[in-house]
């Protein structure tokens, strides 16, 4: 699984970093959020689909 | 009577703006009677013609919420005070009469590109990392708060802290002299509680311009002898080769303390009586307070949503979910029904600490999600965990809690009394905490954006 945020519709809500922080970093300047990068660890992959359904502006891309 | 003059079938505007309902949310039954309407109106007409206060548009449900508000593109926000643009009337529903009107609520009141230009300005010092740069400052707030009343046993958590911590707070991202939050406190309070048909409403309307005199001596001082802050930020700013005047910064200001001060404030003062009324809950807290504090602060959130919702005007005409909108029509956004949809929320009515997958929308979605969200959290955090540790057996006193009458534009309240087991002071009390955080803010110039300062040094 790979996960990756939308920069188009995420409005840093931060909410994907406050489920799973070890997935996704948040930008100093204005809080919007990205994806670390690589393959979601399987055992992280419940924590993945936690963000993106937590996440009000679904901008949080799992595929 | 001939026959046709009897019922003509609804034409034109009125076939087009049904369902019709007719809910004051200034009245007090937008407050008690709340659990009702949030589970009739999303369910029966999330997108409804409410007749009230000249006819607008009011959105419920979650979906429908969702759908519309993300719609940058045919909603503004514009408050156009001198008729300069389209002659919107901003996120105000009814909004205040014209000539009251000295300039409109900052970002929230303006569209892109402008608004973005704004905003990029503002995000490095209320982006998570700039917010995180406060933490001792806010600690030091609250323990000052706490230190004045722990030795009589009695508090009361609106006035003695959830009004104060706040308000210093932002006096000081500002760059505002810290012992000012007391000038914009009242004022600021009150413009939200006070109903706009309340005869009240004149007075409150002088002490906020009072209010907007002294910002403007602070803003003209402030380009004369520059420190570090949000309005130093917008002074300079460069708005695609505009420098903001004094009342474009004023404009800015007036959103920050309006956004920063009554908000906070309500949802601390709602998780405090809560927590209260649920002791066992409580316990709960304090023993699993690493797992369950950032749950539970989206579920209060969520909850007590501080902002129940917000106007717009459609700019274009559009067809959205089934419904046809026209351009200049007003619609108001409701984030707090939208919050109790039992098809996103499981047992939408109750508060559970440790709610997974907690999707709300108590900040605003789309460009316009509140910018203070980051200092917002981090403060009701730190209040509460210092009531939570200090007064660790309060009660909150009923009969002395006083709730917002109108709650139409913040669910708060303004009192909330409690009593406690009397505990030992551990510093001095907020005047003179307040004169040496001043010190510390101007020597170490903490109010400077995190693009020029990135670490916390609060050392004395
Ligand atoms: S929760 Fe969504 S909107 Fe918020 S920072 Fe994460 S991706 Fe962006």
């Amino acid at each position: 699984m790979k996960v990756s945020v939308d920069s188009n519709v995420c409005q840093g809500h931060t909410l994907c970093a406050m489920t799973a922080p070890d997935l996704f970093v948040l930008s100093d300047e204005d809080g919007h959020a990205s994806a670390v990068g690589g393959d979601v660890p399987p055992n992280r992959e419940a924590a993945a689909r936690e963000a993106a359904r937590t996440c009000p502006e679904q901008a949080v891309v799992l595929s | 009577m001939s026959i046709d003059q009897v019922n003509p079938a609804p034409a034109g505007d009125d076939a087009r703006r049904q369902p019709r309902i007719d809910v004051d949310r200034h009245s007090t039954v937008w407050r008690t009677e709340f659990r009702t309407l949030s589970d009739d109106l999303p369910a029966n007409a999330p997108i409804a013609w409410n007749e009230t206060y000249g006819g607008y548009w009011m959105v419920t449900g979650n979906k429908e919420v969702f759908d519309i508000v993300r719609r940058a593109d045919v909603l503004s926000n514009d408050n156009d005070i001198h008729f300069e643009r389209n002659g919107y009337d901003g996120i105000q529903i009814p909004p205040p009469p014209r000539e009251q009107r000295v300039v409109r609520g900052g970002i929230l009141e303006m569209d892109p590109p402008e608004q973005r230009y704004y905003r990029n300005v503002m995000n490095p010092y209320l982006s998570p990392a700039a917010v995180a740069r406060w933490q001792p400052v806010m600690d030091e707030l609250v323990r000052a708060c706490l230190d004045d009343h722990i030795e009589s046993g009695r508090i009361d958590f609106v006035d003695d802290l959830a009004n104060i911590v706040p308000a210093v707070l932002t006096m000081a991202m500002l760059g505002l002299p810290l012992e000012d939050w007391v000038v914009y406190c009242e004022p600021s309070h009150a413009t939200v509680y006070t109903h706009p048909d309340s005869p009240e409403i004149v007075r409150v309307r002088e002490l906020q311009n009072q209010m907007g005199m002294r910002a403007m001596q602070s803003i003209a001082q402030l380009r004369t002898d520059p420190r570090p802050g949000l309005i130093d930020g917008l002074i300079k700013a460069d708005i695609s080769g505009h420098s903001p005047d004094d009342m474009e910064v004023l404009s800015q200001v007036t959103l920050l303390i309006g956004g920063g001060f009554d908000t906070t404030t309500a949802l601390t003062a709602h998780a405090l009586e809560w927590l209260s009324e649920n002791p066992d809950q409580r316990e709960r807290l304090v023993r699993e307070w690493e797992e369950l504090r950032d749950s539970a602060t989206e579920e209060f959130l969520r909850y007590y949503t501080p902002a129940p919702g917000d106007g717009r005007t459609f700019s274009a005409d559009v067809e959205i979910d089934g419904k046809q909108f026209k351009e200049g029509e007003r619609l108001w956004v409701g984030w707090a029904t939208s919050n109790r949809d039992p098809g996103l929320f499981e047992d939408p009515h109750e508060i559970k600490l440790d709610r997974k997958g907690n999707r709300h929308s108590s900040f605003g979605l789309g460009i316009h999600r509140c910018i203070g969200s980051n200092v917002a959290r981090a403060t009701f955090k730190t209040m509460l965990k210092g009531a939570l540790d200090r007064m660790p057996d309060f009660v909150c006193d009923p009969a002395g809690a006083v709730h917002y009458d109108t709650t139409g534009t913040i669910n708060g309240m303004k009192h909330l009394p409690a009593t406690f087991t009397p505990g030992k002071r551990l510093g001095p009390g907020v005047t003179e905490t307040v004169a040496g955080l001043q010190r510390i803010v101007d020597e170490q110039r903490l109010a400077e954006p995190v693009t020029a300062r990135k670490q916390a040094r609060l050392t004395d």
